[in-house]
């Protein structure tokens, strides 16, 4: 991993986080560049989330750098991580359910005081996601959970982030959804260029969506490579896209052992 | 009865070790413990005496639970009728592919207890070895553990003509599998019932029949080059190594000991699979592998035998542990240490220790050395061994300061698994002591240890002319090894005969001498050193993940996965360090000029290493062939 790239937009040096006296991150390396989409595939408890939580500052990591185009911005708060650019979609969607959907939407904007371009700026959201636009006035709480999803994405936009990172974004919807969904991540990175890092359970769809990918296990990153050959790799395939080999007895019920080739 | 009364009459003079009856004098046969000749008949003489005491203990489902000698031998029993009754003839191989547990050790004795051969396959070993093993060894049967090997057995089912009857141990995910070449052992149990209402005397009687002279069990070894070959292990082979090992290295029926490398390696098979019939002590089946640590803390044993690299493992854990602890915490464990060191370092020498270095001792041990010892489940352990490769000496003086006594011993294969071991009233650090009582060793003139004693193996399986090939002229073990015997008869070991390397200008050179400097480091996990024909040396390393990855961590090294770290400039710069350091040891012929690391993390799995997780020089020469000759200007 060539860490002296310019274009790097995020950067994480040996990095341990901890939950209370347990360490969560055990030494995460990796790295966003400008304008690609970065996924981290990993079981629950591999330490995805805590990573992301590390990344915005919501939590502070033991050891270790986050850096932001070169710049160290570990232990900040979380609202200043916000300003220097890093917008975190949290797992769970988390939108304001009493405010309105624009309201939600302007929220977004709330570090922002350039009025003429927040307006284009919802105008590009609403264009993205015209079934926002349709509710706009409607209290975000009733949105169905695809459409929470599409707000929080929205919301994220709206501060012009560097960098975003969405957290399981297909939790809980039907397939239907979360294809619609990362469709529209797709077209954001492509459009937009909006630089994306992506932890996900569903490793198909992110792979499909990602350039570059980081499987996580036991607070570690095992395996890093492009989207491209982790799909392929034999223990991708077995254990986060569930195909097998096909044994001789046309079913199998035990795994391979991991090395993560 | 007749049967015993005629073989109780030739026992020659016996004397008693530790409670148990072993021949007076070992330096002739037939050997005998407690008047029993073969493990089939030292087995029922346990089991009988014993009963309800607890034999063994398997954990399930998070408890562990315990086996009597009574279940032990009923289902030996049923297995071995349970095979009879399909077929099985005396002198035939019955073949056994399974982590270890209960149930391998129920099919070990219960095929010897018929006149039958077990011989073990790893359950890392691909299809195309166990076909291999099974041909080979002409098995008539093959025990499989689950549904796993069941599939790698059915891969090459049509292809082992020989084997009458697959037998599985764990229905879980088969119980609507029908197959009929494939029954499960609960049918095995059944049909073996079945056999013992016909012919209710039948499983004695075959024991009664079995002699000192036949093969209790074929033992694969692993052949760094060439395919396996099977060491014929006869049951006098095997009553000689307990009985030896009885004098220097005994286990008590009070023992608790565990079972953790595989029992298809002899080293785990004699004193976790035969041991325990002579000493009576009771087996810990540890869940994996990978749990052992855990294990030992459950279980604290009294005595423990591993190989290297667990010993390297709990001395990682625990310096990482204390490197992680508070000032305060840090200050008391080097003090505690240092207090063990100065004891130890008297021991060793065989000095009185002072009263001073005793009190201090004392206090220390008292304070912080006690509390280490329960961590890490040794608080109980009174004596500790390991074998299969060469350990630090630095390790193994660790070990002694916090008031665990690891002892180095020397076996192979074709000696059933012992030769030579130190004591704890006599112990040579760097050496793997003196040879075992009843037999000899001797230095030929090109180095090679030779051997020979009560235990030297039958022969290899139908490989006549292999066998011949490891016996000199006069009889005596030809082990493969170099090394050299000091005036006290102790024995060290330089490296392996074959792996003699010749340099382009001639020097011979053991690269064994310079690997296990190499392997010392705490970084190296293993190393091959290259240069057969060659203008110079180089080396290939194996990192060890733990402890480069923690060397990354607190110096803020970047690192992904481990091709990464490996890639890193520090992390080469690190090992070039500790390859300089050795290059000092060594006369510049020696030195190695270039080094290359193996950047993929190897399992047991991977043909590069064996079951002990060595590399294999063979084929990391073959496989790392672009490797090795970018190191050499890539001709």
């Amino acid at each position: 991993m060539d860490t002296n790239t310019t274009d790097a937009v995020l950067n994480l040096k040996n990095v341990e986080s901890y939950y209370g006296p347990i360490m969560a991150i055990r030494g995460a390396s990796l790295e966003v560049r400008k304008g690609q989409v970065v996924t981290v595939l990993g079981a629950n408890g591999a330490g995805k989330t805590t990573l992301l939580k590390t990344i915005s500052g919501v939590m502070d990591p033991e050891k270790g750098q986050v850096m932001l185009h070169g710049a160290e911005i570990q232990g900040m708060d979380p609202d200043r991580v916000v300003r220097k650019g890093i917008v975190h979609v949290p797992e769970g969607r988390e939108i304001f359910p009493l405010l309105s959907v624009a309201e939600n939407i302007r929220m977004g904007a709330y570090i922002r005081n350039d009025r003429a371009d927040i307006s284009v700026d919802e105008e590009m959201v609403y264009s993205y996601f015209p079934i926002l636009k349709e509710r706009r006035a409607q209290m975000a709480g009733t949105l169905s959970g695809g459409q929470q999803q599409m707000l929080a994405i929205g919301r994220g936009l709206m501060s012009r982030p560097s960098i975003m990172l969405l957290d399981e974004p297909s939790l809980g919807l039907s397939p239907l959804l979360v294809s619609e969904i990362f469709a529209i991540i797709r077209r954001l990175n492509e459009e937009q260029g909006v630089t994306m890092m992506l932890v996900e359970q569903n490793a198909l769809v992110a792979l499909r969506v990602a350039d570059y990918g980081y499987v996580m296990e036991l607070g570690r990153i095992v395996m890093a490579d492009t989207a491209e050959n982790l799909e392929n790799s034999r223990d991708i395939q077995e254990f986060y896209l569930g195909k097998q080999e096909e044994s001789q007895r046309g079913q199998r019920r035990w795994k391979q052992r991991k090395t993560w080739r | 009865m007749d049967v015993k009364l005629e073989t109780a009459q030739k026992v020659p003079a016996q004397r008693t070790v530790h409670g148990i009856s072993i021949n007076a004098d070992l330096t002739t046969g037939p050997y005998f413990i407690d008047g029993c000749d073969t493990l089939p008949k030292l087995f029922r003489n346990r089991c009988e005496a014993l009963g309800e005491r607890t034999a063994h203990r398997e954990k399930d489902y998070g408890i562990w639970l315990s086996y009597s000698w009574a279940d032990y031998y009923r289902h030996a029993k049923l297995i071995g009728l349970g095979l009879l009754s399909l077929g099985l003839k005396r002198g035939e191989v019955v073949s056994i592919l399974s982590e270890d547990n209960k149930e391998w050790i129920y099919c070990d004795l219960g095929i010897q207890s018929v006149g039958g051969i077990g011989s073990g396959v790893y359950t890392t070993d691909s299809a195309a070895q166990l076909k291999y093993l099974v041909n080979d060894s002409d098995s008539r049967f093959l025990f499989l553990e689950n549904d796993e090997q069941l599939d790698k057995y059915l891969e090459v089912a049509d292809e082992m003509p020989g084997l009458t009857k697959a037998i599985v141990f764990d229905r879980e995910g088969l119980h609507d599998y029908q197959n009929d070449n494939v029954i499960f052992l609960d049918e095995l149990y059944a049909l073996g019932r079945e056999f013992e209402k016909q012919n209710p005397n039948r499983f004695e009687e075959e024991i009664n029949k079995s002699d000192p002279d036949d093969i209790c069990v074929l033992v694969y070894t692993s052949g760094t080059t060439g395919q396996p070959k099977g060491a014929m292990i006869t049951h006098s082979n095997i009553v000689y190594s307990l009985s030896s090992g009885l004098i220097g290295a005994p286990t008590f029926e009070t023992d608790e000991q565990i079972c953790f490398l595989p029992l298809c390696h002899i080293l785990e098979r004699l004193f976790s699979g035969f041991a325990p019939l002579a000493s009576k002590a009771t087996l810990n089946f540890a869940e994996s592998p990978e749990t052992v640590f855990d294990n030992l803390q459950e279980v604290s044993p009294h005595t423990f035998v591993a190989v290297p690299r667990l010993w390297e493992k709990i001395y990682s854990r625990v310096t990482i542990l204390v490197g992680d602890a508070s000032p305060l915490q840090r200050w008391a464990f080097n003090k505690a240490i240092a207090a063990g060191r100065g004891k130890a370092a008297c021991e060793l020498a065989g000095d009185p220790v002072p009263s001073g270095v005793m009190t201090s001792y004392k206090i220390w041990d008292a304070l912080v050395l006690k509390n280490l010892r329960r961590m890490i489940g040794m608080d109980r352990m009174r004596r500790a061994g390991t074998g299969a490769a060469p350990i630090s000496p630095e390790l193994l003086e660790w070990f002694a300061a916090i008031g665990v006594p690891v002892l180095e011993g020397y076996g192979m294969t074709e000696s059933g698994g012992v030769m030579t071991y130190n004591t704890f009233d006599d112990n040579k650090v760097s050496t793997v002591g003196p040879v075992v009582e009843g037999a000899e060793v001797r230095i030929a003139p090109d180095g090679e240890i030779q051997y020979r004693g009560g235990n030297v193996f039958k022969g290899y399986w139908n490989k006549p002319e292999k066998t011949e090939e490891t016996f000199t002229e006069d009889g005596w073990l030809k082990t493969g090894d170099v090394g050299h015997i000091d005036n006290s008869g102790y024995v060290s070991i330089t490296g392996r005969l074959k792996d003699i390397i010749i340099t382009a200008g001639g020097k011979n050179i053991t690269p064994a001498e310079i690997e296990n400097k190499l392997k010392f480091s705490s970084f190296i996990s293993d190393a091959v050193i290259i240069g057969d024909k060659r203008k110079y040396l180089t080396a290939l390393i194996m990192i060890d993940q733990e402890n480069v990855e923690k060397f990354a961590q607190d110096r803020r090294i970047p690192f992904n996965d481990f091709a990464s770290l490996c890639a890193r400039k520090e992390v080469q710069e690190l090992i070039g360090s500790v390859i300089e350091e050795v290059n000092k040891d060594f006369a510049r012929v020696e030195t190695i000029k270039d080094f290359r690391l193996i950047d993929v993390l190897l399992t047991a799995e991977d043909e590069e290493l064996t079951a002990t997780m060595k590399l294999k020089r063979g084929f990391v020469e073959k496989k790392h062939k672009t490797l090795i000759d970018s190191m050499y200007g890539g001709s």
